[in-house]
């Protein structure tokens, strides 16, 4: 898989539901996943089924945001984290989190999962599951177990 | 909270989990990185296309920790574990309450732990460590009126815990030598050893030494268990003498015999001593007598000499230096000092109104030290001749607070102004400058951030107003002076010296009173304001003689037990 001097490599990603981006490779590969495809199988469309259209074009933003080779630090690149992330539906955010685990992006998975945890901050226990939509699976003795265990931990 | 299907609009963005596999899937979906997806079933996203609302999928699944009707079940554990990390304890304990998945995520994701150290905690330590198993820092805090854990629950939490790299103890009244030489021996590991008022003794604090040999940090504080009669025993080296790098010692009636310790410590970089009795001079030339990397040493209200402070001067690479209430230390000290340590970047002098540390000490400092980047002055009297050369000289000086000071005034502050290029912040506190004075900062100091001024009388509001006007950018703290005569002395709580938001420790000693009837402190965090009146304690007299109280070992620093 000889690349050329002269053109940026690209390549081709296709989501799970068929859609299909073209990427410098220089920016796909931020994405540890598809960087070891491409070195391991050197494929030029990489299909990813495990990642929605809508997801994997917000994934690309980020992308191409963070590599240009910029301070991860700067004012431009924090105030761009801010509203990329900035949704109203957690389940925006959820897709985000499976996304950036499945292709491997570290500073994208935390930076999702800090804005998950945000949002349950100060939330009760009740909220929280509500939000989530998960079910309680505890008898009411081991939640009584849990609290008293609680009591004696600070922090 | 609507799926992203209604959402957007547009159907066919639905995240599709059941999509037919290529062969390629095979190659994509092996172990690299985090890959821990769970694949939905066919009916499950079926569910998931037809409507909005999940109740009815939720009511009909089982109460399973694995189901999949839950937004959170499809985040692998790892995932959910990074959620976790950004939450406050109580967060993180909110959270474990909310399914049994959450629960063992969180327990096994949670590497800080800190627990009441109360006697009853015993029977407890089992579940806990069985849910909480990774943890690595450990702190065991026990109040003054209960009744601590005991050496079984010490040597039982750490059977648990082998891996445990900090351990903080506070209060914990009842564990003994035996307990700590057990400890040491099951948690080697330690890199972090830290202790308030315990009981144990000399036995206990060589076991740890002994047995744990990547220890880096040691902070001791009031460890009443080595005060027995004359002949301490003594602590120190150990097999931790070759990793330590911090030693921290306070309020210790017995310090010295941790002299083995610090003296035998060939790779110790930070040293500090605070508050324990005895002539520490013998213990610092010891030091400098060999090859040594010290780069930070605090000494405060201890008994150390010039002699003292001419052993540092031998280190070279010493960059930060405290020297807080040490009423025997004079210029002389402070010359040798600047003319040996040409590193030095942080200098914080308390001179305590002593005045035997003043202008000729600043001025080998300005001479010297050419690298200086924070100064602080408490209690100190200097005049425009040394502050001015410190101004003109320290051309790195960045951070400066000037507290409780009887000269800096107008005169002495414009010097400051005019000469200070680099200058980005700078405190005043309790000194009698003015309006008049503050004014220079509207030009001068090219590079000033943030100028903050405290009680100080002549200051009023029209010059900070007047002050933002002319240079915006520059952030005035000021607070308007109340009671005259209030306390001067830098040493208020923690929370004054947060406010401050420079990058200073906090300015001024948090110790004990040494007012006869000051009340006493309580445990840990110190809030006794020492209550001091600017002209009382203008004396040498005066801490002459508290001094020897204290040398005489009463209970200045008994209060707390």
């Amino acid at each position: 898989m000889s690349t050329t001097s002269q053109e940026k490599k690209l390549v081709t990603l296709k989501s799970s539901d068929k859609e299909e981006f073209v990427v410098e490779e220089s920016i796909a590969v931020t994405s540890e996943t598809i960087k070891n495809i491409i070195e391991d199988v050197g494929l030029e469309l990489i299909p990813l089924p495990n990642v929605d259209g809508k997801t994997l074009a917000k994934v690309i933003e980020y992308c191409t945001k963070h590599s240009t080779g910029s301070n991860d630090d700067s004012e431009d690149i924090k105030k761009f984290d801010d509203e990329f992330l900035n949704s109203n539906q957690i389940q925006v955010l959820f897709d985000m989190v499976l996304a950036a685990n499945y292709l491997n992006i570290k500073s994208l998975l935390e930076k999702v999962c800090t804005k998950i945890a945000d949002r349950i901050k100060d939330m009760s226990v009740e909220e929280v599951r509500e939000v989530f939509k998960i079910e309680n699976d505890f008898t009411p003795e081991e939640e009584k177990k849990i609290r008293d265990e609680h009591a004696w931990a600070h922090e | 909270m609507g799926q992203s299907s209604s959402s957007s609009g547009s159907i066919h963005r639905t995240y599709h989990r059941s999509v037919s596999r290529s062969e390629i899937l095979s190659v994509i979906n092996s172990n690299r990185g985090n890959l821990n997806m769970k694949m939905k079933t066919d009916a499950n996203s079926e569910a998931n296309n037809n409507n909005n609302n999940n109740t009815e999928a939720v009511t009909d699944a089982n109460a399973n920790a694995n189901d999949d009707y839950d937004y959170i079940s499809e985040i692998p554990d790892e995932c959910l574990a990074i959620i976790f990390q950004s939450l406050s304890a109580g967060d993180r304990k909110r959270c474990s309450l909310v399914s049994r998945r959450w629960l063992v995520v969180e327990g096994q994701s949670r590497q800080r732990l800190a627990l009441n150290a109360k006697s009853e905690l015993l029977p407890l330590v089992p579940p806990l460590f069985t849910r909480f198993d990774s943890v690595t820092k450990l702190a065991l805090r026990c109040d003054r009126r209960s009744v601590s854990i005991n050496d079984d629950a010490l040597i039982l939490i750490s059977l648990r815990c082998p891996n445990l790299t900090r351990l903080k103890l506070r209060g914990c009244r009842e564990l003994t030598d035996i307990g700590m030489a057990a400890f040491a021996l099951n948690c080697k590991g330690l890199k972090k050893f830290s202790c308030g008022s315990c009981l144990f003794g000399a036995k206990g604090m060589n076991a740890v030494l002994d047995h744990c040999a990547f220890l880096e940090e040691l902070s001791v504080k009031r460890l009443r268990g080595i005060n027995d009669g004359g002949a301490a025993e003594q602590i120190g080296p150990g097999v931790a003498a070759s990793s330590l790098k911090t030693i921290c010692l306070k309020e210790l009636y017995n310090g010295q015999c941790f002299g083995p310790l610090i003296t035998g410590t060939k790779k110790l970089r930070t040293l500090k001593l605070l508050r324990c009795l005895g002539d520490w001079d013998k213990i610092l030339e010891n030091i400098a007598t060999r090859e040594n990397s010290l780069f930070e040493i605090h000494l405060e209200r201890l008994q150390v000499s010039d002699d003292g402070l001419s052993a540092i001067s031998n280190c070279s690479n010493l960059e930060i230096l405290h020297i807080v209430k040490t009423p025997e230390c004079t210029n002389v000290g402070i010359v040798a000092i600047a003319e040996q340590c040409k590193l030095l970047r942080k200098l914080h002098i308390d001179g305590w109104r002593t005045n035997r540390i003043g202008n000729e000490g600043l001025i080998a400092i300005a001479k010297h030290s050419s690298n200086l980047q924070e100064l602080v002055l408490i209690g100190v009297n200097p005049s425009s001749i040394s502050l001015e050369a410190i101004a003109s000289n320290c051309q790195k000086l960045e951070r400066l607070a000037l507290c409780g000071s009887e000269t800096i005034a107008d005169a002495e502050i414009s010097c400051i102004a005019a000469k200070c290029m680099a200058l980005k912040k700078l405190c005043i506190k309790g000194c009698p400058v003015s309006d008049q004075g503050i004014e220079a900062f509207a030009w001068g100091c090219p590079n000033l951030v943030k100028i903050k001024v405290k009680k100080c009388r002549a200051v009023t509001s029209e010059v900070s107003d007047w002050l933002r006007s002319r240079r915006g950018s520059l952030v005035v703290n000021l607070d308007i002076c109340g009671v005259e005569g209030e306390v001067v002395d830098a040493s208020a709580s923690d929370s004054g010296a947060q406010e401050d938001g420079v990058e200073f420790p906090p300015i001024g000693s948090r110790s004990t009173a040494v007012h006869a009837d000051a009340t006493t402190t309580s445990n840990g965090r110190s809030s006794s304001v020492f209550k001091s009146r600017f002209g009382l304690f203008g004396g040498r007299s005066f801490v002459a003689c508290t001094f020897r109280r204290w040398s005489g070992g009463t209970s200045s620093f008994n209060g707390s037990s």
